[in-house]
């Protein structure tokens, strides 16, 4: 691995955080592709996640809170040689920025999307996003949470994305496989990355995965089912 | 010699959708040609059929020129919309229509009604005395070329429909090159020479015709979902290394105003062109105004640096529009490029000739290979080496940062970073020009678009001192001298508070005199000499 993605820094995540996993996959992601790091853009969402900045040593965009993308696609459409990731959080993704995810797979922009989902606003400590499962006790409710979370994957296959997958942050392998082939895919790619809170969202219910053996030839097939993983989807 | 009526006004009207806009960018381009200044300023509601459009222009020998009060001339392409402009007229105005002058029914119209609009810029060529070869050469060059024929034909039945009374034009001088354009037209211009290679533009007016001359370029575009997109796509490219530029009116850059604060902290390059209409919320969008320069001063939450240009007429429209990205990538900040509707579609004409030289494009300051590369490393002039991706590594934050871009929240850190990007601009004189009599003690101050109207005033009224200014922030320190050494300062205005003479008040602690409009109209050029005559 590429020492020198490595700025020094030490993370402020919690004790086993899946973002520390997310941040191994990416590192493995650009070494194994052999990109110099300098030719690498991370746009970060604020959030937990988004403190990545501090760690990835590449060229690292702190942006603002749902607004990754927007930066991402002005990045990669003025320098279409470079590798352009953008990093959100389920509540910079789902909740404040979701017109941009749309529309990012509308146009089909050429950029690999990284989505940490703990299902919670964690840096904020612990209140319900788009994306918290239905039943549960977040912080800042009254009572259980009776709201459906959001699907970015459901959203990813209505909107036209052609590279889709979703990942428990657990399956390393897989997970870096999934980045390495969304940074490589020309297009929109989304990387759902399953990592639930080890803090607030410690208590979920948690999913059964059921992991696909290949893509599904119909994007359709993947509405609805939320315990799907894998590369669930690659238009080729 | 300038006499005080040596102009005429003409205004033709009709339901939006009958080519009045066309019309009168034709017949001011043909005056032109003839000799003419010209005004044409539109007015029309936000609808896409029906309602009153119209169009005045005004004719003169002069250069600078306001929109009148009165008219002397109107022409209706419908009758029922005469009534609403009767209380403009002169006591001797000529009223046509062209119900009643039957054009309508002559079989070319009546085939191709569409054309009933050159029809009327036939007749109305004839009642101003011009040769008709001038106009049908305007025709060629303003209208598609598959329609130049039919619409020569209805020119010149218009011109040979009877004309009982002629109008007294002024003078004329065929030999001057004077040329006319929108304000839009010119910073289109202006943002192509500097090298803009990147934009995104949500429609919205006063600028639509912008996003329209842009798209025509090959300047790379991306439709955004909104504003907000628009201006972080901007600041993407824009890091990226490319110059950029987005577009908008005030509703539009309210929603850019987080994008604005952040392309401040991170110290990314960013252009806005903020074409002003008549607010707060949606207002009259179709109305013009200049009641967005708090906004552009104070975008967003948090102590940043901006500079804010308000460019007053076409040439500096040219300037000012190539400047903004100098400055934007010297000082590595937001500039905001404030028009207004009245500017961006009005067209203004202008005699020596628009100067369109390239101004020489300037990066600011550079990384530079082999060195320890900090992103914001303090310096004296508060700037920092730009890098661009794929140069080195390197962060960029919208977080409180130390020299490496490293997330910071130390109170040494966040003092030195402060002072850093307030050090950028802190000493920025200039930005105003003085005309009239320096050494009067009676001051008149406007910014933007007023300057044609003020400059028109002055033209007659030589003996007071008038200070246009075209940077409104950062504030200079020599525009304070200016202000205390007048004995009456008045300040003019599109906007209901006066936000610029509140903004001088604030920066010299003088209190001055506001005229102030906020009709949704520019200033009337009776209107205003009243206006200034009354507080001098």
């Amino acid at each position: 691995m590429n020492k020198t993605l490595d700025t020094g820094k030490v993370p402020t995540w919690c004790p086993g955080c899946g973002t520390y996993g997310v941040n191994a996959a990416l590192k493995k992601s650009i070494s194994d592709l052999k990109i110099e790091p300098k030719n690498v853009v991370v746009c970060y969402d604020i959030g937990c996640s988004g403190n990545m900045i501090n760690v990835l040593n590449v060229c690292g965009v702190e942006t603002l809170h749902g607004r990754s993308i927007p930066v991402a696609v002005g990045v990669k459409i003025a320098r279409p040689e470079l590798s352009v990731i953008a990093q959100a959080g389920d509540g910079g993704l789902l909740s404040e920025g979701l017109n941009h995810f749309v529309h990012a797979m509308q146009r089909n922009d050429d950029i690999t999307l990284v989505l940490n989902n703990n299902y919670i606003f964690g840096l904020t400590a612990g209140q319900k996003s788009s994306a918290t499962p239905v039943g549960v006790m977040a912080r800042a409710q009254s009572k259980e949470n009776q709201i459906k979370p959001i699907s970015a994957v459901d959203l990813a296959v209505v909107s036209g994305c052609k590279f889709i997958a979703r990942v428990p942050v657990e399956n390393i392998s897989l997970l870096q496989e999934a980045i390495t082939l969304a940074i490589q895919f020309e297009g929109f790619a989304l990387v759902e990355v399953i990592q639930p809170c080890k803090v607030w969202a410690k208590d979920f219910p948690q999913e059964k995965f059921v992991y696909l053996e290949g893509p599904v030839d119909d994007a359709k097939e993947l509405i609805g089912k939320s315990n799907l993983a894998g590369i669930l989807y690659l238009d080729k | 010699m300038m006499t005080a009526d040596d102009s005429i006004t003409i205004k033709i009207c009709g339901p939006a959708g009958s080519g009045i806009m066309k019309l009168g960018e034709l017949l001011s381009s043909a005056l032109n040609q003839c000799g003419f200044f010209t005004l044409t300023y539109p007015e029309y509601p936000s609808a896409i059929r029906g309602g009153d459009n119209n169009v005045q222009i005004v004719i003169s020998s002069q250069e600078n020129l306001s929109p009148r009060n009165k008219i002397d001339l109107l022409f209706a392409l419908d009758q029922k919309l005469l009534d609403s402009h009767r209380e403009d007229l002169k006591k001797d105005a000529l009223v046509f229509d062209a119900n009643t002058l039957k054009i309508g029914e002559l079989p070319e119209v009546a085939a191709n009604p569409i054309v009933k609009n050159t029809v009327a810029a036939g007749f109305i060529w004839k009642v101003l005395s011009q040769d008709l070869d001038t106009l049908l050469r305007a025709i060629k060059e303003t209208i598609d070329e598959k329609y130049v024929d039919i619409n020569f034909r209805a020119v010149e039945l218009g011109y040979e429909l009877q004309v009982d009374e002629k109008i007294k034009m002024p003078a004329s001088d065929a030999k001057k090159k004077i040329n006319g354009a929108t304000a839009n037209e010119i910073l289109s211009l202006a943002i192509k020479k500097a090298d803009c290679q990147y934009c995104s533009i949500y429609p919205i007016t006063p600028i639509n015709s912008l996003l329209g001359f842009l798209s025509q370029t090959d300047i790379k575009m991306v439709v955004p979902e909104d504003e907000i997109f628009a201006a972080l796509s901007t600041i993407g490219a824009s890091y990226a290394g490319k110059r950029s530029v987005t577009a908008t009116s005030g509703a539009g850059f309210s929603l850019m105003c987080e994008a604005v604060g952040f392309s401040s902290m991170a110290e990314i390059p960013l252009v806005v062109v903020l074409g002003q209409r008549s607010g707060p919320s949606s207002g009259m969008p179709t109305y013009s105004g200049q009641s967005d320069l708090n906004l552009a001063i104070n975008p967003g939450h948090g102590d940043f640096p901006k500079i804010v240009l308000a460019p007053g007429d076409l040439q500096e429209a040219m300037n000012l529009g190539q400047t903004a990205f100098n400055l934007a990538e010297k000082y590595q900040l937001p500039v905001i490029v404030l028009a207004d509707k009245y500017m961006c579609e009005s067209r203004f004409s202008s005699g020596k000739g628009l100067d369109e030289k390239t101004i020489e494009i300037d990066h600011g300051k550079r990384f530079e290979a082999g060195s320890d590369y900090c992103r914001y490393k303090l310096s004296h002039d508060g700037i920092s080496p730009r890098a661009y991706p794929g140069e080195t590594t390197f962060l960029t934050s919208s977080y409180e940062h130390d020299e490496c871009g490293f997330s910071a929240d130390d109170a040494k850190t966040r003092t030195e970073m402060m002072d850093k990007r307030d050090r950028k601009i802190e000493n920025m004189d200039g930005g105003f020009e003085v005309f009239g009599n320096k050494n009067s003690d009676t001051l008149i101050v406007g910014w933007g678009s007023t300057k044609s109207s003020i400059l028109e005033y002055l033209a007659i009224n030589p003996e007071v001192k008038y200070i246009h200014i075209w940077r409104p922030w950062p504030f200079a320190a020599d525009l304070k001298k200016e202000v205390l050494k007048a004995k009456k300062v008045i300040v003019i205005e599109n906007n209901f508070s006066g936000q610029m003479a509140s903004l001088i008040e604030m920066k010299t602690l003088k209190p001055v005199l506001r005229i102030t409009k906020d009709d949704g109209r520019p200033f009337y050029k009776e209107e205003l000499a009243k206006l200034i005559d009354q507080s001098i």
